[in-house]
């Protein structure tokens, strides 16, 4: 009971700024881009050991279905999906976030090859989707999105209004942005701002 | 006044009347209209005063280059100064504002300047308000701005919001005349991405300006159809009113679109102005050509303008300047306008052709005038007529006018192929400079590249847009070019001035720079044109010389007996025409100016009526104050709280990072300079970091959670940099090392837990064994919390009471400290700030920012014993320095007012008592204080030279900076519980 109470108390990232609703012009189209905050979540980053690489796509391959994502890629099996953070360090993310549900589930099969760390508290997840995504995103970002460029299952670490950002593209038109928790409302304000040329709608989470 | 628009033809729309006001008088233009064609169209020539001698001015260009018709646009906040005329779309409601006249545009006191102007040649200023000194700053210099200013700034907030973006591309075309348009076409049917950008309100540069004929077709006809083919293509993207300014590295390009300036208030939610960043694989430069004045007597007068300004007028506005034309020129250019001039059915008196003659074809009916010169334009505020002055004539003949067109050759606008650094190249023929001979990723095309007539643009522009394509990886041909009519050929003979000028003739018209002021210039010594830029200021100013410095440059020449290649020209920098500083700013400016970093703890902290200051990035619990107190009373009841009780604190801001990997504890031990080869699993030691010069870099804590498992922290000013630290050192000096980091700074909530009840609190919602036998002081260990949040247990203290720093997953963290702050209440436990925080740490004599000021050793500060003789490690070797290891060093020493009222303050110098304030005598300084509310006075700690053999000396502190003189006596560091009682409690 108690372990029940503890998650239904959790506090939401950009509780403060975030309520559903349309916002900034309202054109004939509809939004121009929806904002949605995908939490809980659970991310843990994992790093292989030195040396350990191989083995750990070996590990990922046999425990999950997964393939070892390359430089700015990302692969995806089931309920867990592996995005590329660096030099052999990668995000593993997957819904739900009971605390460390899903770093338990890591160790117990990657724990010989590779470091993993909880991240799920210390990154927030903002989805933007829609015509306009790519027109917010480029007065941000330095990344080509053009669909011919970056597609989905793509991912890049680059900044927006002087935070670095995890952007992939999980669908068409439809990109993720993992930041740090402490510039999540940053952040967040500097989107709807550059948004709101397009109208936009924040989706409050299901 | 009259009205000065013609009856038919045109890019206006008659149809949409447009209301405007110029100096508080209503005017109408017409819808396609610029603020300057508007006004010419109203009969108003003057528009302007000029810079020193507030000469009356009028429009000169059509475009970009204009150096005159400069005005304030718009009122209060949105108030734009230096705002061309030619280049500011008529909307309704535009308000506009003539500059540098007083009291009126028409009545100007300052023209008096003009009378005197024998003494305010180049170099005036720098020559005559030398002496006395004082009076440069509160006399001379505050007089001469207000007589010789440009527009004023507003004081006022900007209204409009301001944006950046990036784009990308395959292919960009910058200008969107014959050649542009045709790159365009040819890099878009070719499948390219195409960015299409042009400073104008329309695309179509050049042919919205001339009468030209295109397969069969008008130009205007031509750029429509064009347009609608590009428009359709999904690769391609136009971007009008968007300058593009600069070139640089990586084949980027800077860009300014004026999103909304077309309008008095942009629409909701649109930014006013964007600043782009092209990224292109490659571009073509088609940005076309500038038409030269002429330098003669009163060519500054209003109604002189470029001749193919007076073209654009005519043949794009509808507009005459006047009513009866007078053309002086030096090349083909001026017989073009008296043809379009007369053709729109306005009189033209003479063409004066310095040549002996062109081959042009004549305009019918218009008397030529071969191998002459205009030596003076005659009339004041209005022009009405020149003084021509024929080869091997003694006196000049009379022609009556009310406008001249003049034009003294072209030059080719290379300003973007310049801005890396190459140097254009002398082209004589032309009389013009040409693009650098190479300009990787960049194109130059068209009358930019020197093609000055209408099917070479054509025909080259169409080679570029493929060849780029080509260059872009895109398979591509030229396209087919259309039919023209038989091009004009173009010839030209230089005439860098009118040797027998009888007025003031001007070679840069925004600055006052006369025909005399060059050659002075150069007696002065000052014989290579970036001096004479300098010394003469011609070339400056908002329009950088674009009509000016080729002329400046064959003054020059002509007056030091080089050749113009000789002497070359000035330096191109960005911005080619300027750029507001609101679309520098961006979208950053006010709060938005930097992130706002905001702890997990942040809601808890608002509850509980915290104050928040700036810590870097971070907002952090300040103090929390009752009703009725102030920041000291505040931050003194929570230190007592915590020293008599129990408090919390909100230490989430603090660095944090996740180390694993078998060689960890290797790692630790070279980034520190004690040792972590002994720290047991469940054990937290406290850490130095030296700088590889072996002066301090941070302090913190580093946790062994379990086998080569470690958690460390660092101070929250230095999270950033010790990550970067620790990177580099593995990257790039120890790859071999096997470790894996991150940081988790953002993951975990941190709440200190401080005070002798600290513990009893704890029991409250952990239910692992603390007590000391279990946990002592120092341990590290995972606990759960209120039956089920995860979280991490250290028994570490920064207040010298009994202490923990209890970290939760951060979705937790309000959460766990509303329960701490409810199982707390039977002990009276208190939220605490950073203030609270500062002052229990200075009473304890713990070192922070004030002290790790990068001037600092582990010796200094009282913690030599921590550095390790046993390993090697980063700042060893550099440590071990003579001056370093002097025994003269300023050291840590604590210092307490001798009258316990007197308020110390960060920064004061010591002084040994007695002894007088010099550099020589200066023997420390204070770096940090409180107001102790366990000693009941002001404390510090300070850096004193051999401090630590000085304990009980009263010493001085100096501060004339805030007028404070007192006497202190030297301490010990540590004011409160020496023996560490509390902290083991």
């Amino acid at each position: 009971m108690a372990e029940m109470a503890s998650q239904t108390q959790r506090s939401v990232p950009l509780g403060a700024i975030l309520t559903a609703g349309r916002y900034g012009a309202k054109g004939p189209d509809g939004p121009g881009v929806t904002l949605r905050l995908r939490h809980p979540l659970s991310i843990v980053t994992v790093m292989a050991r030195k040396g350990r690489a191989e083995a750990l796509a070996a590990a990922l391959r046999d425990g999950f279905g997964l393939a070892l994502p390359g430089p700015g890629q990302s692969t995806a099996a089931q309920d867990l999906a592996l995005r590329w953070a660096g030099p052999e360090q990668w995000l593993a993310i997957a819904e739900g976030g009971r605390d460390g549900d899903l770093h338990q589930r890591l160790t117990a099969a990657l724990a010989d090859t590779a470091s993993l760390v909880d991240q799920s508290q210390g990154r927030v997840a903002i989805v933007i989707a829609g015509p306009r995504a790519r027109a917010v995103l480029a007065k941000g970002t330095a990344v080509d999105l053009h669909p011919s460029r970056f597609r989905p299952g793509q991912v890049a670490m680059t900044q927006m209004a002087h935070v670095g950002i995890h952007l992939a593209q999980s669908a068409p038109d439809v990109f993720e942005l993992l930041v740090f928790r402490s510039f999540a409302e940053s952040l967040f304000e500097f989107l709807i701002a550059m948004a709101a040329e397009y109208g936009y709608e924040v989706v409050s989470r299901e | 006044m009259t009205s000065r628009r013609l009856a038919q033809g045109g890019l206006i729309d008659r149809s949409r009347p447009i209301r405007f006001t110029f100096d508080h008088k209503s005017f109408a233009g017409l819808a396609g209209d610029t603020l300057a064609s508007a006004l010419l169209a109203n009969g108003r020539m003057l528009m302007a005063r000029s810079f020193k001698y507030h000469r009356p001015r009028g429009v000169v260009t059509a475009g970009a280059s204009e150096p005159n018709a400069l005005m304030e646009i718009g009122e209060r906040g949105r108030r734009d100064a230096n705002s061309r005329a030619t280049m500011v779309e008529l909307y309704d409601g535009l308000f506009a504002v003539s500059q540098n006249r007083w009291p009126s545009l028409a009545f100007d006191l300052g023209a008096v300047n003009g009378l005197a102007a024998s003494i305010f040649v180049a170099g005036f200023y720098y020559k005559t308000f030398m002496w006395p000194k004082s009076f440069w700053e509160k006399v001379y210099e505050p007089l001469i701005r207000r007589a010789a200013g440009l527009g004023r700034a507003s004081h006022e907030p900007d209204p409009d919001a301001y944006e950046k973006a990036y784009a990308h591309c395959d292919v960009l075309v910058i200008g969107s005349g014959p050649a542009g348009l045709m790159a365009a076409l040819a890099a878009g049917r070719a499948g390219a991405r195409v960015i299409f950008a042009d400073e104008g309100s329309r695309l179509g540069g050049s042919l919205l300006a001339e009468r030209e004929e295109i397969a069969g077709d008008s130009g205007f006809a031509f750029v429509a159809a064009t347009l609608a083919e590009l428009e359709a293509l999904p690769n391609v993207t136009l971007m009008p009113r968007t300058t593009v300014f600069g070139w640089f590295d990586g084949n980027v390009f800077g860009a300014l679109e004026r999103v909304n300036k077309h309008v008095a208030v942009p629409p909701a939610h649109e930014p006013v102005e964007r600043y782009w960043r092209i990224i292109a694989k490659q571009a073509v430069m088609a940005t076309g050509a500038e038409e030269r004045p002429l330098v003669f007597g009163g060519n500054d007068k209003p109604g002189v303008m470029q001749a193919s300004a007076i073209r654009a007028y005519v043949n794009r506005y509808a507009v005459t300047p006047g009513a009866r034309a007078v053309v002086f020129t030096n090349n083909s250019s001026g017989y073009r306008t008296a043809r379009d001039v007369l053709a729109a059915g306005i009189d033209v008196a003479a063409i004066i052709d310095a040549r002996d003659g062109g081959t042009e074809t004549h305009a019918a009916g218009v008397p030529l005038i071969a191998d002459a010169v205009v030596t003076r334009v005659v009339g004041r505020e209005r022009i009405t007529g020149v003084n021509v002055l024929k080869g091997g004539a003694t006196t000049a003949d009379r022609i009556e006018a009310d406008f001249v067109a003049m034009s003294g050759g072209w030059n080719p606008v290379i300003h973007l192929s310049c801005h890396k650094g190459d140097k254009p190249v002398w082209d004589a023929e032309r009389a013009c400079f040409l693009p650098p001979s190479s300009t990787p990723g960049l194109i130059p095309v068209g009358a930019a590249a020197g093609a000055l007539t209408l099917s070479q643009c054509l025909k080259d522009g169409s080679a570029a847009g493929a060849r780029a394509a080509g260059l872009a990886g895109f398979k591509a041909t030229s396209i087919a070019v259309p039919e023209t009519r038989d091009d004009e050929p173009y010839s030209i003979r230089p005439l860098w001035h009118v040797r027998q000028s009888t007025a003031k003739a001007f070679v840069d018209f925004q600055n006052d720079v006369t025909l005399e002021d060059i050659p002075l210039a150069a007696r002065e010594g000052f014989n290579s044109i970036e001096l004479v830029k300098r010394f003469t200021t011609s070339g400056m100013g908002t329009d950088q010389g674009k009509l000016s410095n080729i002329n400046a440059s064959g003054i020059l020449a002509e007056a030091t007996g080089r050749t113009v290649p000789e002497i070359g020209t000035t330096t191109f920098r960005p911005f080619y025409t300027p750029v507001s500083f609101g679309a520098l700013t961006g979208a950053f400016r006010a709060t938005h100016y930097q992130p706002v970093r905001k702890t997990p703890l942040h809601e808890w902290c608002e509850e509980m009526g915290a104050v928040f200051m700036e810590a870097g990035l971070w907002l952090r619990s300040a103090w929390f104050p009752k009703p009725g107190e102030d920041w000291r009373a505040a931050a003194t009841r929570e230190v007592m709280a915590v020293r008599q009780s129990v408090g919390i604190c909100d230490v989430s801001t603090l660095g944090k990072i996740d180390l694993q990997g078998s060689d960890a504890t290797a790692l630790l031990n070279r980034l520190y300079c004690n040792g972590f080869s002994t720290l047991q699993p469940g054990k937290a030691r406290y850490g130095l970091m030296l700088r590889e010069d072996g002066f301090l870099f941070d302090d913190g804590t580093v946790s062994h959670l379990a086998s080569g498992h470690y958690f460390i922290t660092t101070t929250t000013a230095n999270a950033g940099r010790v990550m970067s630290h620790i990177e580099f050192c593995h990257q790039a000096l120890w790859p071999e090392l096997g470790v894996q980091y991150v940081s988790v700074t953002d993951q975990w909530a941190q709440i200190a837990v401080a005070g002798p009840n600290a513990r009893r609190v704890l029991e409250r919602v952990i239910a692992e064994d603390l007590a000391d036998a279990a946990f002592p002081y120092l341990g590290a260990q995972a606990v759960t919390v209120a039956g089920g949040i995860p979280a991490r247990l250290f028994r570490i203290s920064f207040s010298g009471e009994l202490a923990y720093e209890l970290s939760v997953p951060a979705d937790h963290g309000n959460h766990v400290a509303r329960l701490l702050m409810s199982e707390g209440s039977g002990f009276g436990i208190v939220p605490y700030g950073v203030e609270a925080l500062s002052i229990m740490r200075i009473e304890k004599g713990h070192v922070a920012g004030g002290e790790l000021n990068g001037t600092t050793t582990p010796e200094d500060l009282g913690l030599g014993r921590m550095v390790s003789r046993n390993k090697d490690f980063i700042g060893r070797m550099m440590g071990e320095r003579e001056a370093l290891k002097a025994g003269n060093r300023d050291v840590l020493v604590g210092v307490k007012p001798v009258e316990p009222d007197h308020q110390l303050r960060a920064g004061a110098h010591l002084l040994t008592r007695g002894a007088v304030a010099s550099l020589d005598n200066d023997q420390g300084y204070v770096t940090s204080v409180a107001w102790s509310p366990m000693l009941r006075q002001w404390i510090g700690l300070a850096l004193l030279k051999r401090g630590r053999e000085r304990h009980g000396e009263i010493v001085q502190v100096y501060d004339d900076l805030r007028n404070s003189r007192m006497l202190v006596e030297v301490t010990h560091p540590c004011f409160y519980d020496r023996e560490n009682l509390k902290l083991h409690g």
